[in-house]
C-alpha cells in the first residue's frame, strides 16, 4: 500500500500538482498547530522559569502546577472586548496585528525542522527570513502610528530604529555563515556543517554567533532590548491601545518570532537536526534518536536563553542600545566577515 | 582601559556572573507560601483582630470602664461610654467601640488594660466589604473572642504579651498580675445580653 494506491482512488497521483498541494497544506497545518500550542505553553514556561529564577513559583492555581493557565489565558483573551480608540486609524489599526503574525508565521515556511520535514526548500532561505523579519517592523510602526497615542507612537519609532540597526549586524553575522557553507539554502547550510568533526559552525564562527545572539534579542524586542515596550516608560509601547484578540495576535507574533530566531540560530550555528559526528562515533546509539528531537532540544535551549537573559538583565538605555548596535556589533561582524573571507580564500 | 577590563568587557564576564546567579537561584526552593493552602506561622506576640476575653465566670467581658485604653490609644479609635447603675450607683460599661480601620495595632491598649479584658488575637483574616463590619462593638468583640477561642487546639490560652514585658510583676495591677490561662472551650448557648439570670446556666467543658 503506497500513497499512489490510497490517493489514486480520489484521482490523485503522487506526482500530480493537487497531491503536492495537499501534502504542503497538511504540513502547514501541522506546523501552525504545533507552533500555536508551543506559543501557549511558551508563556507558561517563561512564567515558570522567571518565577523560579526570582525564587517564586509562577502560576500554580489553574490545574496541577498551573498547567492549564495558558488555556485560561487564551479563553480570557478570546472573549475580551475588542476596543478601537475613537481617534485611531481604523483600517491600519486592524491590519497591524495581522501583519505581525503573518510576517513571523511565514518565516516558519523555510525552517528545516528535520531533513525530510520542511514546508519549502528555497535557495534564498536566509534572505527570505530577513525579508519577513523586516516586514515585522512594519506591524510595529503601523500599530504605533494608527493607535494615535503618544506611547504607541514612541514605541513604534523605537522599534523601527532598533530593528533597522540590528538587522545589519545580524545579516553580517549570517553572511559569514553563507560564506562558510557557500549557500543560502538552510538545508545545505546544515549539511555543510557535517564536514567538521564537531558538526556545527558554532566553533569557527563563535564571534558571529555572539553577534547573532545579541541581534536576535534586539530583533524580537526581548529584554534587555525591549525598549519598544518598555513598560516603565511607555506603558506597553506600540500595543498600548490593543485589547483582546488583537493584543493576543501581537503576543503570538512575538513568541513565534522567538521560535523563528531560535530555529535560525540552531540551523546556522548548531547544526540543525544533526548531532556532531564525533559524538556519533563514540555513542552510535544516538543515531536512533530522530533528528527532530535534537532540533527541538536545541531550539528550547535558545528559548530558555531568552528567558534566562530576561530574568537576569535590566533594560538598556536607548543611546547605549544604538551605540552597541552601530559602534560594536556592526564593526565586529564586519571584521569577522573579512577574516572569514580571507581564511576561506586561502583554503 | 587595562587588559583586565578589556577581558571583562569582551567576554561579558559580569553578565555571565549575573546569569550564573539567576541559574543558581532557579535550582533553589521558592520561598512562596501558597496562601490559602499553606499559612505563615504566627509568632508569639502577633497583634491581630481585637477581642474581649470572655470571662469564664460571668460569661461576659471583664472590662471595668477604666478608660485607660481609650486614653493611651495613639489613633484615638476606642470609644467608651459608661453609665451609673440605678441600683447601687456604680459605673458600668454601657458602650465600647473600636474602629478597627483606624487602629494601628500598637498593642498599647492590651498592655495597659488592668484586668486583661481587651486583647489582640492572632486572627488576621477578617477583611470585610463594609466599614460597619470592621466597627467592633462590645458584642462583636466578644464574638471575636469566641471565634478565636474555637480555633485553639489547647483547652486554655495565654499570651505572655498581655503583660507588659520588663516590668516587675508586683508593680502591675492585681487583675493583670493574676491573669492566668483562659479556658477556650466555653460554649455560649444563648445571647448573654437577653437575660442575666440565664448566664449562670451556661456550662463550661
Amino acid at each position: 500500500m503506497n500513497f499512489n494506491e490510497i490517493f489514486g482512488t480520489f484521482g490523485l497521483q503522487s506526482t500530480s500538482f493537487l497531491f503536492q498541494l495537499l501534502i504542503v497544506l497538511v504540513k502547514i497545518a501541522v506546523v501552525i498547530a504545533i507552533t500555536m500550542l508551543h506559543v501557549a505553553y511558551a508563556t507558561y514556561f517563561e512564567r515558570k522559569v522567571i518565577g523560579h529564577m526570582q525564587v517564586r513559583v509562577g502560576p500554580m492555581r489553574v490545574g496541577p502546577h498551573g498547567l492549564l493557565q495558558p488555556i485560561a489565558d487564551g479563553v480570557k483573551l478570546f472573549f475580551k472586548e475588542d476596543i478601537i480608540p475613537s481617534n485611531a486609524d481604523r483600517t491600519v489599526f486592524q491590519i497591524a496585528p495581522l501583519v505581525a503574525v503573518f510576517a513571523t508565521l511565514s518565516s516558519l515556511a523555510v525552517i528545516p525542522f528535520y531533513d525530510i520535514f520542511y514546508i519549502a526548500n528555497i535557495n534564498v532561505g536566509i534572505l527570505y527570513i530577513f525579508a519577513m523579519s523586516s516586514l515585522g517592523a512594519y506591524s510595529l510602526i503601523m500599530s504605533g502610528w494608527a493607535s494615535n497615542s503618544k506611547y504607541s507612537f514612541l514605541g513604534g519609532l523605537r522599534s523601527t530604529a532598533q530593528v533597522v540597526s540590528y538587522e545589519i549586524a545580524m545579516a553580517f553575522s549570517l553572511v559569514s555563515i553563507m560564506l562558510m557553507a557557500g549557500s543560502m539554502n538552510l538545508i545545505e547550510i546544515v549539511q555543510a556543517q557535517q564536514q567538521y568533526w564537531y558538526g556545527m559552525y558554532l566553533i569557527p564562527q563563535f564571534v558571529a554567533y555572539i553577534v547573532f545572539l545579541i541581534a536576535m534579542l534586539a530583533e524580537t524586542n526581548r529584554t534587555p532590548f525591549d525598549l519598544p515596550e518598555a513598560e516603565s516608560e511607555l506603558v506597553a509601547g506600540y500595543f498600548v491601545e490593543y485589547s483582546g484578540m488583537r493584543f493576543a495576535l501581537f503576543f503570538l507574533g512575538e513568541y513565534i518570532g522567538m521560535i523563528v530566531m531560535s530555529s535560525l540560530a540552531v540551523v546556522c550555528f548548531w547544526g540543525g537536526w544533526t548531532v556532531p559526528p564525533i559524538l556519533l562515533k563514540f555513542i552510535p546509539q544516538l543515531a536512533i534518536v530522530p533528528g527532530i528531537v535534537w532540533f527541538i532540544l536545541k531550539v528550547y535551549f535558545h528559548i530558555f536563553l531568552f528567558y534566562w537573559i530576561r530574568a537576569t538583565l535590566p533594560r538598556y538605555r536607548y543611546d547605549k542600545l544604538m551605540a552597541l548596535g552601530w559602534k560594536i556589533l556592526i564593526p565586529v561582524a564586519l571584521a569577522n566577515l573579512v577574516v572569514t573571507s580571507i581564511i576561506k580564500y586561502i583554503y | 582601559m587595562t587588559l583586565k577590563e578589556l577581558v571583562k568587557k569582551v567576554f561579558f564576564l559580569e553578565i555571565l556572573k549575573g546569569m550564573a546567579l539567576t541559574f543558581k537561584m532557579m535550582c533553589t526552593r521558592a520561598v512562596t507560601i501558597q496562601y490559602p493552602k499553606q499559612r505563615r506561622r504566627i509568632y508569639a506576640g502577633f497583634r491581630g483582630r481585637h477581642a474581649f476575653v470572655r470571662d469564664p465566670k460571668t460569661l461576659k467581658e471583664k472590662c471595668i470602664a477604666c478608660m485607660r485604653c481609650a486614653n493611651i490609644c495613639p489613633s484615638q479609635c476606642i470609644y467608651i461610654a459608661k453609665k451609673k447603675r440605678p441600683e447601687d450607683g456604680k459605673l458600668y460599661l454601657a458602650q465600647y467601640d473600636i474602629e478597627a480601620l483606624r487602629c494601628i495595632y500598637c498593642g498599647y491598649c492590651v498592655e495597659t488594660c488592668p484586668v486583661c479584658a481587651l486583647v489582640l488575637t492572632e486572627d488576621y483574616e477578617y477583611s470585610a466589604y463594609t466599614k460597619q463590619e470592621l466597627y467592633f462593638t462590645k458584642e462583636k468583640l466578644l464574638e471575636n473572642w469566641d471565634e478565636f477561642a474555637a480555633k485553639q487546639k489547647e483547652d486554655t490560652y495565654f499570651n505572655k504579651f498581655w503583660r507588659p514585658d520588663g516590668i516587675d510583676a508586683s508593680k502591675l495591677p492585681k487583675g493583670k498580675r493574676e491573669q492566668g490561662p483562659v479556658p477556650t472551650r466555653i460554649v455560649v448557648v444563648s445571647e448573654p445580653e437577653s437575660s442575666p439570670e440565664k448566664n449562670e446556666k451556661k456550662e463550661t467543658d
